[in-house]
């Protein structure tokens, strides 16, 4: 009885998968053989390294441009993987690693919006960007 | 020759007047006494591996795994884990194929493949952590290739130091991680 009512909790408390994750299994592993090298494994990354995701990544689809950021930084835009895998990928991340801060509207990455935004990837200015998105976003937040 | 006789003669009898047999004694005494204390000073055995290779042939003893889901020499380039090392074995320098040898740290920024274990024939995920620290490389190469890109595309490639948010970029060895089965993507 005891274990069915803990079953039943850990159930209740687990967040769904988001919209746009078909199999998030395969999302999982997309995520670790072509990311978490670099970002970790807990998203935590590093100002010297691969920047963080975790209670980070989806506040940038709270400003303008942000969501066109995530999809050009390098990283993502040069990445081996399809434009379906990398949208399903995208969207697992977003989930994996902040989602508390994902929009209640948040429409997911497609393949087709992912194959538009790859084709003008960032490269050394994406630094810049990162830290102009994150200047607006504190503005923004600021009473 | 003579002039060597008399000085000699000058310095043992000198020394003769001016101690005695007891003294002698003595200084034997406290000798024997220091040298028994000798192995209990602290020895730093941390900066020494604890599978040295062979100083004659080179070569490290086998280090089989006496698993038979897991099957291999660790010690060996062929082990099936280390299908894409690029680099030394840490299990030469004392440490496993999941940890990093004694003086060596492992980098938080590892390389991530997938190989092959023969004896389930199923596709794992392996990390390769590179341990750095201040022990040279060069034990046990091992340069396998499986996945790895040119260093064009340095997420992909083997072929650099992942020595990065660690103490030392100084590169030791490699570890190979297991971090779970792989899916069959090719079905999909």
């Amino acid at each position: 009885m005891l274990a069915a009512a803990v079953v039943c909790a850990a159930t209740a408390a687990a967040p769904l998968v988001p919209a746009g994750v078909a199999d998030a299994r395969r999302a999982w592993q997309n995520w670790t053989l072509n990311c978490q090298g670099c970002h970790r494994i807990d998203g935590s990354g590093d100002a010297q390294t691969a920047p963080s995701l975790a209670g980070v990544v989806a506040q940038f689809l709270l400003v303008p441009g942000g969501r066109e950021y995530l999809g050009r930084v390098p990283g993502v835009a040069t990445s081996p993987l399809s434009d379906a895998d990398l949208a399903e990928v995208m969207n697992w991340m977003l989930w994996r690693f902040d989602a508390a801060h994902l929009p209640s509207g948040f429409e997911p990455y497609t393949a087709h919006e992912m194959h538009a935004l790859r084709a003008a990837p960032l490269r050394l200015e994406a630094n810049q960007r990162r830290t102009e998105l994150l200047d607006t976003l504190q503005r923004s937040s600021t009473p | 020759m003579a002039h060597i006789d008399r000085l000699t003669e000058k310095v043992v009898r000198g020394l003769a007047s001016r101690t005695s047999r007891r003294s002698l004694f003595g200084l034997l005494g406290g000798l024997l006494a220091g040298a028994a204390g000798l192995p209990l000073l602290p020895v730093a055995k941390g900066a020494e591996p604890v599978n040295p290779s062979d100083p004659i042939s080179g070569k490290t003893p086998p280090l089989p795994t006496g698993n038979p889901q897991d099957p291999g020499d660790q010690r060996s380039c062929d082990y099936w884990r280390y299908c894409a090392v690029d680099g030394s074995l840490c299990t030469c320098y004392g440490g496993t194929v999941n940890s990093c040898p004694p003086g060596a740290e492992m980098s938080p920024i590892t390389w991530i493949g997938t190989c092959r274990n023969p004896a389930d024939k199923r596709n794992y995920i392996i990390s390769y952590n590179d341990c750095c620290g201040s022990v040279p490389w060069g034990r046990c190469n091992c340069q396998n290739n499986n996945g790895d890109r040119p260093v064009v595309r340095p997420q992909s490639s083997n072929e650099v130091t992942w020595c990065f948010g660690t103490e030392s970029q100084s590169y030791t060895c490699t570890v190979a991680i297991i971090l779970g089965v792989a899916i069959d993507q090719s079905k999909k």
